[in-house]
């Protein structure tokens, strides 16, 4: 069955889809203005998406964590242990993790020394990834440390370092975060928390959330129960990095978008322009179907048909050939192509498929109601 | 009783700031059955005339009654509900929409309306003017005859109550004139429609029932046989 006889039953859609047959280069080009529109618009659009999802993916370490010192008037160096069993009750199921810092110079066999920060801590797992396999939740007599200190001082598993005059094995080496903000950016080493027993209190504690929003809530609970207007009892820092780069995000897929928009727009003026062309050459058709009793209505339904195809048909393959951008912008960028197929960046292609139509749907509106309107017996003398 | 009647009908335009007097109180009737050509020189009212009959256009002054209804003062809808349902058309230039087939050229003034298929009058009109074997060539593939042919079982599709064509054989040679002729004045019987015909061709004048002289807007003669 072909189109034409499916559309017999719509004489408007049929009427519109015959008279775009009638020149396919000008529909084909206009359609193809529509066509790039909708694809700046959905690749623009989904781009911003996977930067969003990149930007998340390297700043969720720290986007979700919730950083606890001694405030400005505590009266004690440091986070007490009751502090920390309070942090525990209102942290809800979130992780907390003290530790006790200090730094400290290792020196090799060879004699290459390297300084570096000391974290002791038990619940390894919570702050750290390891290159290979997991950190321990309980660290108990192992030592994990960073991966590039190792490569420069030569340590290999199960080699021994030694801090305050005790030896600790190496257990795991610390994957670079990805970012100069997370633990692990300058030499780290991670040592049982008993390692600086010396040191009474916790320098800070790490409570890590499910997600920068949980993060925010536990941070302001805290805050509430340590603080007072007045007194800084506890310091609490969340991230707000990754409100602020979401922020940012959000104002860079505006920006694009409305790049992409105008493309839209551009494309929209040639549609009107090809529909006001091929109905000023059509006039004396026009005036025959007004003559022969077509009503203006159904013209004009007729040329608003024509206008909507052409955009349906190039917001279509637009979308189709957006998708395909799409799969290698988030194959670039996040190394993941079918995340770009996720609703939050595939619904592009269905805002950019309803925008082409829209806009063609506006852009045929004046041409339609020119011709439906104007008088047969004016129209006929072509 | 006149299926089409113009009573003391007077059209003026403006143009630019000269008043031009096309019709200067015209009246004009035709019967069902009838064909009335319309002959007169070029500028004479003619065309303006077979506008006022069509409902294409509406007087400055005077009345337009179908089938003794007044639709003089009727909306631009009323009349276009008025020519698709009792009014046909043949124009010079057959005017067929080029991207239509022969078939769906003829059905094209019902098209739009669902509650009929005209379908099978479309063939039947088709075959009656000899183009039962061409009803899925396109207006390109035909020729000026056979396109005419298409124009006039275009015109009749809607079994309508006048006929009008402005210059029918103006664009063809004599014999495929005298072709279109006779069929013409065959369908004038068979669907007992008036024709109005407005032409140059001084062989219509054959087929013809009354011929009506207009010169500068004015009526001068009317010959009934």
């Amino acid at each position: 069955m072909s189109v034409a006889s499916y559309l017999w039953r719509y004489p408007s859609a049929l009427m519109a889809w015959r008279n775009l047959g009638r020149n396919k280069l000008r529909t084909a080009l206009a359609a193809l203005g529509i066509v790039i529109g909708v694809v700046s618009i959905c690749s623009l659009g989904m781009a911003t998406v996977a930067l969003q999802q990149q930007a998340n993916s390297q700043l969720g370490d720290i986007g979700n964590e919730v950083t606890l010192s001694s405030g400005q008037d505590s009266a004690t160096d440091g986070v007490t242990p009751d502090q920390v069993e309070m942090m525990e009750n209102l942290a809800g199921d979130a992780a907390v993790v003290p530790q006790k810092t200090n730094s400290t110079t290792l020196t090799t066999r060879n004699g290459q020394e390297a300084r570096m920060s000391v974290t002791g801590v038990t619940n390894a797992a919570a702050l750290y990834n390891l290159t290979s396999g997991d950190a321990p939740t309980r660290l108990q007599s192992g030592a994990l440390i960073s991966n590039d200190t190792a490569q420069t001082l030569g340590l290999e598993l199960g080699d021994p370092v030694e801090y305050d005059g005790r030896l600790y094995r190496v257990e795991g080496f610390i994957e670079e975060s990805g970012s100069s903000f997370g633990p692990g950016g300058g030499g780290e080493l991670v040592l049982p928390l008993s390692a600086l027993s010396d040191q009474q209190y916790y320098d800070t504690v790490t409570i890590v959330a499910a997600d920068g929003t949980e993060a925010e809530e536990i941070g302001t609970t805290l805050d509430d129960y340590f603080n007072t207007d007045e007194e800084e009892e506890v310091s609490i820092r969340t991230a707000g990095n990754a409100q602020q780069v979401g922020g940012f995000l959000d104002t860079l897929s505006t920006a694009l978008l409305a790049i992409g928009g105008i493309s839209l727009v551009v494309a929209s003026v040639a549609i009107l322009n090809v529909m006001l062309m091929s109905t000023v050459e059509r006039r004396g058709e026009i005036g025959v179907l007004r003559a022969v009793g077509i009503r203006r209505i159904e013209v004009l339904r007729m040329i608003l048909t024509e206008a909507t195809l052409m955009g349906a048909l190039g917001g279509l393959v637009g979308a189709v050939a957006s998708l395909a951008a799409g799969l290698v912008i988030f194959n670039t960028l996040t190394g993941d192509p079918l995340a770009a197929l996720d609703w939050s960046s595939s619904q592009y292609l269905v805002y950019g498929f309803g925008f082409a139509v829209v806009a063609s749907v506006l852009s045929g509106i004046y041409p339609a109601w020119k011709a439906a309107n104007d008088r047969p017996v004016d129209a006929l003398r072509g | 009783m006149s299926v089409i009647e113009l009573e003391d009908v007077v059209k003026r335009y403006q143009s630019g700031t000269e008043t031009i007097e096309a019709l200067k109180s015209v009246d004009f009737r035709a019967d069902r059955g009838e064909m009335v050509t319309v002959i007169g020189p070029s500028g004479s009212g003619k065309s303006t005339m077979l506008n006022m009959i069509g409902l294409l256009d509406t007087p400055t002054e005077g009345h337009v009654r179908l089938d003794a209804r007044e639709v003089t003062d009727f909306s631009e809808d009323e009349l276009t509900e008025e020519r698709r349902t009792g009014i046909g058309f043949v124009f010079q230039d057959f005017h067929l929409l080029p991207m239509l087939t022969a078939v769906e050229n003829v059905e094209l003034p019902s098209m739009w309306d669902t509650s009929v298929d005209r379908h099978d009058r479309a063939v039947d009109l088709l075959e009656r003017v000899g183009l039962g074997d061409r009803l899925d060539h396109t207006p390109g593939q035909l020729s000026g005859g056979q396109q005419q042919r298409v124009a006039v079982a275009r015109s009749l599709i809607n079994e309508p109550d006048i006929l009008l064509a402005d210059e029918p054989t103006g664009n063809l040679d004599q014999d495929t004139g005298k072709t279109i002729l006779e069929e013409l004045t065959r369908l004038k019987e068979d669907e007992n429609v008036a024709i109005v015909a407005v032409t140059h061709d001084d062989q219509m004048l054959d087929y013809t029932d009354t011929t009506v002289r207009i010169v500068d807007g004015v009526i001068r003669e009317v010959s009934r046989p």
